[in-house]
Parts: structure tokens; C-alpha cells; sequence
């Protein structure tokens, strides 16, 4: 079978064979190599990665309600279409990363209803609400920005399949980024009502996007394993700064102003300095308890069920029938 | 366990022009071939060009396992079976023959 | 803001009768496309909630490349169109306004208006108003698309289980009288005619029962008999849910249609 999930065997510490196994592992890792799915892999790297790739589907799937809210109310036919295409996108990348992590042994069934449980996290931007149209310029814009800074990063990791995933998703995401800073720029250089719209939406969600690649390295649990694997090959804060070297200058270009007094750049290290996020309240939003939490849980839940029976209706349909085409040419 | 199904799992292959190879780019959930290819078609042909699209149950695709890669490796010299193997051209040069070979 | 020129060969007669028509075409593809982008993230399985988007894109990028056409003759910019006119002044037929209810329900509107739009649009190709001919040869391929997927739908729904093919039977007889709206005509269906605009609506209605009722017919399911469809919309004369949408849909451009978006 292609690209399905193997256990493999002695795969964790105190097993028989486990330290040879290991090393071969690292050392293919360590070379730049691909781990396919078929591959022997530390029971630890195999989760890790399950963790890591449902987190990032969920946050899709998720991420595709605040936006996809906004739909309906899109002003004009581009504006419009465009926002279609990216929440479909989401949705679509959901479908790629769900595909990924069951190359690893986990169903797409079971990481669905991890999420409607409230059993699995997504990411933390996608637990507020998006209360103006100009949120959704924000989100298109920053959010998207720090995705890519983050997916750019994670597409050059040691699992291939989820590379290939990521590579797919950069690419169909290029647009999403453009579209989200013509937005803004629409909103910035436009009238009073607009510009202020765009200000607010930018003070509300400041602290969201500064907690978006996670907590600071000195916090973070899961980093230097994940870096010695090559999952992640960039730390939480180095991403950080990537991403407030390339668009702060923007956001600051387009006349806006950040809700953060410390914010200012250290010429002698050549980077950002902030006021440090308040990680408890990260922590406290991506278990559950941000202020959409609920909403985008129940909404998820509700449209799984109200799905259910058009996936048991045709679990039972015949294989192989040819669909009547239209008749003429 | 999950009771809730998401279908089965079909391969997915596009061919982007007339002429080309039909290569790998996906998987879909779906209940059969035919509703897999209309799905298909919107995941993953919804931007780049495609003339051709193939789906495959990917319960039906045997494949060679990773450890085994070193069956593909050539444990002596196979350069007989490329043309640069050969010093050919010199030897048809010192013949007289000039032209391509 | 009548300001494109209108064709030099189009006479009054013939110019009034294509607005007509296409403000029909094109108010019937926004406000389906309206509705049906409303399920983009929650539809049933990620598949079909990606193939279903699509279809609603498509049907608002028909809608623009209408208003498109409907500008060339002097009437307002596709956004100033859409975004500004009112309910009366709207033309579609009732049955692309309805809420989105359940899944069947807007599958079963997607199957029928589909089932409509090829035939509508493969005859248009041959209208002897040119630009709308070119139109329609060009969204060819698209509305193929959608009969499929929705011709796909209608048979697995009848091959699967009972709780399915009820769920999209009770859908079929709610949505039927709404959807012989769709064909309902209008003070300018005979110059279209006479002038070899478009089709005629009894015409195109006898092909979709035809066609529509024998893909139903062969999946297992009934076509409702003796149905009194639910007229109206062509004249203006919508429910309440077209108020809605409409209030929705144009509500941030109208904060300031004068401005950049």
C-alpha cells in the first residue's frame, strides 16, 4: 500500500536494537535525508509529528471560520471571490495535513473528533473573533504572513510527506498574503471610517499575532528535540523576529502604529526588541478558553453532525458506477 | 474507536498537458473512482493546468519497502547499459567515420 | 453612469430585451453564488466542501462577467450593480434566494439550478446577441462540471441508504415549485424570441424536466407531479429572505461605495 502508516517495531528507549536504530535515524536526519512513511522512526518522533501536523490541520479547519463568517458580507465581486478562494484553501489545506498525519497511523475519523471533543488544540489566532471586515484584512494579511514565515520553514523539515504537503500549501498561500496586504492598503490609503477600522483591527490583534509562533524559547518544551529531528528547523522567537523584520517596516509604511510601548529595534543586535507575550494567557486560549473558543468549537461540532448522514448515506454507495454525463457535447 | 466514517482513500494523478507523464500529487477521501475524480478535480486542479486526471484506491498500489532502497543499488559496474559507457566515438573517429554516431 | 457604448447594430427593442435577460442571468448567479459560498467550511466532508465552493465561485464570477456585458450597454459598474440595488430591483427567480437550510436542500437547488443553467447557457451560445453567445461558450466547461457533481450526488444518494434518499427526497419536494420558477417570463420573453436573443422558458422547462427528471427517475427518486410553481421573482416581487441576503451582502460596501475596498 502507498504512503500507509507501518508500525514499526522497537521504536522506543529500552527496546531491543533501539540505540542502532537510532542512530541510523539520526544519521539520515542529520544528512538532510527524507523519513518516509514506511520508515523505521523513534515512537517519540512519530508522535511528535502526529501532535504537530493535527495542531496545524485543526488550525485550518478552524482558521476557515472567522473568515469564512465574512463571506456573505465582502464588499465587492473581487474582494469577494478572493475571500472564497482563501477560506476554501484553508479548507483544502486542512484536507492535505489530515492526509499527512494519518501516513502516520493516526485516522482522519479520530483527529475530526479529537477537535469536535476539544480533545485536540489549534492555533491560538483562531480562538478570537473577527469583528470588522478590517479583522479580516488583518488576518489575511499578518496572520497569513506569520503562517508562511512558520510553514516556509517547516516545508524544508525531516518528514516528507508533510514537506510535500507544506510545499503546496506555500504556494497556494503566496496569494493569500497579497490579497490580504491589498486589502490593507486599500483600508490604510482610503477614507477616515476605513483607516480607523484598520487601526483597531490592528490593536486587537497585535498581542494574538506576537503569541502566534508560541511561546518564547525559554519557555518552550518540545524545541530542542523537534530542532535535533529537523521537524522544526527555526525556534519559536527566530521565527518571531522573521516575521517582525519583514512586515513591521510595512505595518509602520502603511502609517499604522502597534499597541506595544517596549517595541523598538536594537541596532546593536540587529533585532526587535517587545514586551514579552503573557504565555499563561496563551496557554490559558489554546486549551480552550479564548474568547471565540466555544463559538468555533460548537460551530465545527454542529457542521460535522449535520455532515454525518451524507457520510453514512453514501459509505453504502456502489463502487464503480459511471456518473450519467450530460448529453450534449 | 471513531464511529464515524470519512470514506476510503484514493491516490490522486494529473497529467498537466497531452504528452506529459501523469504524476503524484495527492490523496482524496471518497466512496468510489468515479465521485473520488470529481473531488479530485477541484482539491487538486483547481489552479494548475490538467487534461487528465487518474484515481487510484490506494489499497491497490503495492510498493517496495524504504529498507529494501538497496536492491535498486548496482553492486558492479552497469555502465554497459549507458551510452556514455562506451568510448565509441573515439574508436569510430580513428576509423575514418566522422560523422554523429 | 451610462457611460460604454452600447452595440451600433443593438435598436432599442433589441437592447431592452437583453437587459432584461441578463439581469435575470446575472442576478440568479450572484444570489446563488451568495448562498452557496455560505457553506465554504462546513460542508459535509472536506472534499465536497472544496468542489461546492468552487461551484459557488464560479456562478459569482458568471454573475461579474454578466454585469460585465450589462455595463457595455449603459447600465452601472458590476459592483455599483450588485452591491447598491435594491430587493425590488433585483430579478431573480425565488428559488436561488431561499436560506441554505440543511445540505440536501442546497444540493438538490445546486442539482436542479445546474440542471437549468447548461441548457440555458448551451443555447445561448448561439444567441444572436454576440457578446452573451461568447459568454456562454466560454462557461461552458464550468456548468459541465456542475451537472456532474450534481447528476454524481443525486445517484449515490439513491444507491445509499434510506435515511439518505429520504433526506434528499423531502429536499426534491421543497425545492421543486421553486425551482419552475426558475423559468418563469417576462413581458420581454417574445422580442427575445423574435429576435433571437435567447430561448424560450417553456422551451428550456420541457428540456429540465426531461433531462433533470430522468436522471432522478434512474437514481430512484420522484419527481413531484401537479406542482404550482412559485412565481414572482422575475417581477420584483421576493420573500423576505431575499431582503436578508441582500442586506447582508451589500452591507460593508454601502458603509461607502464611493471608496476603494
Amino acid at each position: 500500500m502507498m504512503m500507509q502508516p507501518t508500525r514499526c517495531t522497537n521504536d522506543k528507549p529500552g527496546d531491543p536494537g533501539y540505540e542502532e536504530h537510532l542512530a541510523a535515524f539520526e544519521a539520515r536526519v542529520g544528512r538532510g535525508d527524507k523519513v518516509e512513511p514506511g520508515d523505521w522512526m523513534p515512537c517519540e518522533y512519530r508522535q511528535q509529528l502526529i501532535r504537530l501536523i493535527h495542531v496545524h490541520a485543526n488550525s485550518e479547519i478552524c482558521g476557515a471560520l472567522p473568515e469564512g463568517g465574512w463571506i456573505p458580507h465582502a464588499p465587492t465581486f473581487k474582494r469577494k471571490l478572493a475571500l472564497c478562494a482563501k477560506v476554501q484553501d484553508e479548507v483544502g489545506h486542512g484536507q492535505l495535513l489530515y492526509r499527512a498525519a494519518e501516513t502516520l497511523g493516526k485516522s482522519r475519523e479520530e483527529m475530526i473528533e479529537e477537535l469536535i471533543n476539544g480533545k485536540a488544540k489549534y492555533s491560538n489566532v483562531f480562538h478570537y473573533h473577527a469583528k470588522t471586515w478590517a479583522d479580516v484584512c488583518v488576518i489575511a494579511w499578518l496572520i497569513d504572513a506569520a503562517a508562511i514565515v512558520n510553514q516556509t520553514m517547516m516545508a524544508d523539515g525531516s518528514y516528507g510527506p508533510y514537506g510535500r504537503a507544506l510545499k503546496r500549501i506555500c504556494y497556494e498561500e503566496a496569494f493569500h498574503l497579497t490579497h490580504g496586504y491589498d486589502m490593507c492598503i486599500s483600508l490604510a490609503t482610503g477614507s477616515k471610517v476605513q483607516r480607523e477600522m484598520l487601526q483597531d483591527a490592528v490593536n486587537r490583534w497585535w498581542e494574538p499575532i506576537m503569541m502566534f509562533h508560541g511561546p518564547s524559547d525559554k519557555e518552550s518544551k518540545h524545541t530542542e528535540q523537534l530542532m535535533k529531528w529537523r521537524i522544526k528547523l527555526m525556534t519559536n522567537d527566530e521565527q518571531r523576529q522573521t516575521f517582525l523584520k519583514k512586515y513591521l517596516p510595512k505595518m509602520l509604511n502603511l502609517g499604522l502604529t502597534v499597541p506595544d510601548p517596549n517595541l523598538h529595534f536594537d541596532e546593536a543586535t540587529k533585532e526587535w526588541r517587545y514586551t514579552e507575550p503573557n504565555w499563561k494567557r496563551f496557554l490559558e486560549v489554546v486549551r480552550g478558553n479564548g474568547p471565540a473558543s466555544a463559538l468555533r468549537l460548537a460551530t465545527r461540532r454542529m457542521a460535522h453532525e449535520e455532515g454525518a448522514w451524507v457520510r453514512r448515506a453514501l459509505a453504502a454507495a456502489q463502487a464503480g458506477d459511471k456518473v450519467p454525463m450530460p448529453t450534449a457535447a | 474507536m471513531s464511529t464515524d466514517t470519512q470514506w476510503r482513500v484514493f491516490e490522486v494523478f494529473h497529467q498537466q498537458s497531452r504528452g506529459e507523464p501523469h504524476i503524484h500529487v495527492g490523496s482524496v477521501h471518497a466512496t468510489d473512482g468515479e465521485s473520488a475524480l470529481l473531488m479530485a478535480k477541484e482539491q487538486f486542479g483547481r489552479r494548475q493546468a490538467c487534461v487528465n486526471m487518474w484515481v487510484v484506491p490506494a489499497d491497490a498500489i503495492t510498493e517496495t519497502a524504504y529498507e529494501d532502497a538497496d536492491i535498486f543499488e548496482h553492486g558492479t559496474d552497469k555502465s554497459y547499459r549507458e551510452a556514455f559507457g562506451y568510448e565509441t566515438t573515439k574508436r569510430a573517429r580513428a576509423i575514418g567515420d566522422t560523422r554523429d554516431i | 453612469m451610462p457611460t460604454e457604448a452600447v452595440q451600433p447594430s443593438v435598436t432599442p427593442a433589441v437592447r431592452s430585451a437583453v437587459i432584461d435577460l441578463l439581469y435575470r442571468l446575472a442576478d440568479d448567479s450572484v444570489i446563488l453564488g451568495h448562498r452557496n459560498s455560505e457553506w465554504t467550511g462546513l460542508g459535509p466532508i472536506l472534499e465536497e466542501d472544496i468542489a461546492f465552493s468552487s461551484m459557488a465561485q464560479d456562478k459569482l464570477g458568471h454573475a461579474q462577467a454578466l454585469y460585465t456585458l450589462l455595463h457595455e450597454l449603459g447600465e452601472p459598474a458590476p459592483d455599483a450593480n450588485a452591491f447598491l440595488r435594491t430587493t425590488e430591483q433585483y430579478r431573480c427567480c425565488e428559488l436561488v434566494a431561499l436560506a441554505r437550510a440543511d445540505w440536501a436542500f442546497s444540493l438538490v437547488r445546486q442539482f436542479f439550478f445546474s440542471e437549468a443553467d447548461r441548457i440555458r447557457f448551451e443555447l445561448l451560445s448561439q444567441s444572436a446577441f454576440e457578446p452573451l453567445a461568447q459568454l456562454a461558450r466560454k462557461l461552458h466547461g464550468e456548468l459541465k462540471y456542475h451537472v456532474m457533481h450534481g447528476r454524481m450526488w443525486m445517484k449515490r444518494f439513491g444507491q445509499g441508504t434510506a435515511e439518505g434518499r429520504e433526506r434528499i427526497q423531502t429536499a426534491i419536494n421543497a425545492v421543486y415549485p421553486h425551482a419552475l420558477g426558475m423559468f418563469e417570463s417576462t413581458a420581454q420573453d417574445e422580442a427575445i424570441a423574435a429576435h433571437r436573443i435567447g430561448p424560450s422558458e417553456s422551451e428550456m422547462q420541457d428540456r429540465w424536466e426531461n433531462e433533470g427528471g430522468t436522471v432522478l427517475s434512474d437514481a430512484g427518486l420522484t419527481v413531484p407531479k401537479n406542482v404550482k410553481p412559485v412565481y414572482g421573482g422575475r417581477a420584483g416581487k421576493h420573500g423576505p429572505e431575499l431582503a436578508a441576503l441582500l442586506e447582508s451582502m451589500q452591507r460593508v460596501y454601502r458603509i461607502d461605495p464611493n471608496t476603494q475596498w
